[in-house]
């Protein structure tokens, strides 16, 4: 997989991986705030069935 | 031989390109350094408020620390830095902004911005640093996805609101009426300070806080030099968030509003606050524990005007911010019965803004760049702003979490101490084994 946004390093600016593919960076950011709201999601659970296992 | 025009001219602009280049990197070495020492504040408030915890809720009190750290830094990226950039003219969103969307190309490794990366990274710790004040104020009874929800909301999009109204150059509240605070005292301390008080007016205090006659029990914590020490690592780290509020130029040092300071004054006024802080905090309490928290209100007391104060006048400042500190906190815990476990509703919400109120007496008149001169009516007006900035959200987002179960812990975890039920580990695994159980030695012998 090339993941490199350009040919080489002459000329080069933004360099990051897929910086010349917005629907992958897109899917990135989704997936970075999808687990930011998840792990907070599995938190709370983990919250309530520790208090319900201790009685 | 002689060198021709062409030859000399070729010469300069390499010369003048190599000094751009070393400016950049110096600029970019300056924040990476100012990043890594802001980390101190964080790892001083872990110690802290371990420390002001009971053992049995130390760890839980550690990790909610952490957790919000983790949090700010993905948040602040996704939206947080956006929001600083969008909105300095109030709430219409400004164009420059969509250099902060996170799919934008400044967002990332690139050879033409070597600004972004490290002003998002000293905002992150900005912002790391404005939840982290909350945090040791819920201490011991708030549940840790209710407290992360809110160190999220505070640390990457109420406070850096409040700094794109009151902390950039082209902020409404400076450009309309002359709000200077250098130092950010207004937008993280007094924000997030407000935000606090009303977080903890929905909280409720700790159980066996307050008697049903209304007096007060101390509930000390279980490590007072971990404390001391925390705190005294904020200060250390104070250096690499004041060092991060100058902006480094090639034509020299400007502040957040682009007036010419110096790194010189921050550091005179910086130790003259710290100290003045301290010493008033001791001569009104005699405890350590104030006396440490009495340096960060210095600081935050001379924090908006550090760049223009005679460094005699920053002591003074600081000194009796440091006598008023303790006492707004005593009002607020024996009179109000806000059970603040560390104090930071008075050292921080009530301290920034008597530290704007201070810049609008001793500061009045100097100039800004854009917008009026600064003036106390200004100064004034602002801290409001940033009360009111601070204390909504904060109110309504903890009202929201409490109705739906996510704020506080049961009392059945409470008083068993939320180490015990939700962590997978022991803060003080031998605590229980007497001393002798663990030497081979008798203690007859």
């Amino acid at each position: 997989m090339n993941t490199a946004p350009m040919d080489g390093w002459e000329g080069a600016e933004a360099y990051f991986t897929f910086a010349d593919k917005p629907a992958v960076i897109g899917l990135l950011i989704v997936a970075g705030l999808a687990v930011c709201a998840f792990t907070i999601y599995r938190m709370a659970w983990h919250e309530t069935h520790a208090a319900k296992r201790h009685g | 031989m002689n060198e021709t025009t062409p030859d000399i001219e070729a010469k300069i602009a390499a010369l003048e390109a190599a000094l751009a280049n070393v400016n950049t990197m110096n600029s970019e070495i300056f924040y990476w350094w100012c990043t890594a020492l802001m980390l101190a504040i964080h790892a001083g408030f872990l110690a802290y408020e371990m420390g002001a915890s009971r053992s049995k809720n130390a760890l839980a009190s550690g990790i909610k620390n952490l957790l919000a750290f983790a949090f700010i830094v993905p948040t602040f990226y996704f939206f947080g830095w956006w929001i600083y950039l969008a909105f300095p003219a109030g709430l219409t969103i400004s164009e420059a902004s969509s250099a902060g969307l996170p799919w934008s190309a400044n967002m990332g490794p690139n050879l033409t911005d070597q600004a972004s990366g490290i002003f998002y990274a000293a905002f992150t710790l900005f912002a790391a640093t404005t939840a982290s004040i909350m945090s040791g104020s819920v201490i011991e009874r708030i549940r840790m996805s209710g407290f992360t929800i809110l160190a999220v909301f505070l640390g990457s999009v109420v406070w850096i609101l409040g700094a794109s109204w009151g902390w950039h150059p082209s902020g409404w509240l400076t450009t309309t009426w002359g709000l200077h605070d250098v130092g950010a005292a207004g937008c993280v301390h007094t924000i997030a300070g407000f935000f606090t008080l009303g977080v903890l007016i929905n909280l409720g205090p700790r159980m066996g806080r307050y008697n049903a006659d209304g007096s007060l029990n101390e509930i000390p914590g279980h490590n007072m030099p971990m404390s001391l020490i925390g705190l005294m690592l904020i200060v250390m780290g104070f250096f690499g968030f004041l060092g991060g509020c100058i902006i480094y130029t090639a034509d020299g040092w400007l502040t957040i509003y682009n007036t010419p300071v110096t790194l010189s004054a921050f550091a005179f006024n910086t130790l003259m606050g710290v100290a003045g802080g301290m010493i008033g905090a001791y001569l009104m309490t005699r405890d350590p524990f104030w006396m440490m928290s009495g340096a960060l209100v210095g600081v935050i007391s001379s924090a908006p005007a550090l760049d223009v104060y005679y460094p005699g006048l920053a002591f003074l400042i600081s000194f009796v911010g440091g006598i008023i500190a303790p006492k707004v906190n005593d009002y607020l815990v024996i009179k109000l019965k806000i059970d603040d476990a560390v104090g930071a509703v008075a050292v921080h919400g009530v301290t920034g803004v008597y530290g704007l109120i201070m810049a609008g007496v001793f500061a009045s008149g100097y100039y800004n760049i854009e917008g009026p001169q600064i003036s106390l009516i200004g100064q004034i007006l602002s801290a409001a702003v940033f009360v009111v900035l601070g204390f909504v959200p904060g109110f309504g987002l903890s009202y929201l979490l409490k109705m739906f179960g996510l704020l506080r812990v049961g009392s059945g975890v409470e008083l068993a101490g939320l180490d015990k039920v939700e962590i997978p580990a022991k803060a003080y695994p031998e605590a229980a084994v007497p001393a002798f159980e663990l030497s081979p030695v008798s203690p007859a012998e």
